[in-house]
């Protein structure tokens, strides 16, 4: 990540637009211990209380890391029911990286964020068709199987 | 925004300015080999 993928002008510019990034070594006490840290690199993007929301282990480049920031600052939104917030990153992603490998979660979880802030459950078997037509033996396509039925 | 990742190296820190500037924290764990 330091050789490669961090020097990227573009990553360089997501991230300290968007993030504030903090780098440790993968040994340090307690917070390695804290976060349960076996391998790198450990990618985590946590709220500002230090809660975790999303996780990555494993190298990235520029366009599979920033698609997998998106994510994340997505989650965050999403697990405080900031759902307009989540969708915006959310579409970022899906407009600017439509064929990451965050792509499938991202839809997925914009049909649930959708489906909780308008209570219409249409857009959990749109997120379904949308993951089916992209990937029809994808993880996310069958996670998301049941929803076909609505 | 400069030519490199503005890294903070404590979490404290990283936590203080998440919060005033309303922004989530990318925690990078790395192996300096």
């Amino acid at each position: 990540m330091a050789a490669v993928t961090y020097p990227d002008a573009k990553v360089i510019r997501f991230i300290n637009e968007r993030m504030i990034p903090l780098q440790v070594k993968f040994d340090a006490k307690p917070i390695a211990t804290d976060f349960n840290v076996k391998w790198t690199p450990a990618i985590i993007t946590l709220d500002s209380n230090g809660k975790e929301h999303h996780r990555t282990v494993g190298f990235l480049a520029t366009e599979e890391l920033i698609p997998s920031l998106l994510l994340g600052i997505a989650k965050v939104y999403f697990d405080a029911d900031q759902f307009d917030n989540a969708l915006a990153n959310l579409n970022k992603l899906l407009s600017e990286y439509p064929e990451s490998d965050s792509t499938s979660e991202a839809i997925y979880l914009m049909g649930v964020c959708l489906y909780k802030s308008t209570h219409n459950a249409k857009h959990l078997k749109e997120a379904y068709e949308k993951l089916n037509a992209r990937d029809p033996q994808g993880e996310w396509t069958k996670r998301a199987y049941p929803y076909r039925l609505l | 925004m400069g030519d490199t990742i503005k890294w903070e190296s404590s979490m404290d820190v990283a936590l203080e300015r998440a919060k005033s500037e309303n922004k989530p924290v990318l925690l990078d764990f790395f192996n300096p080999g």
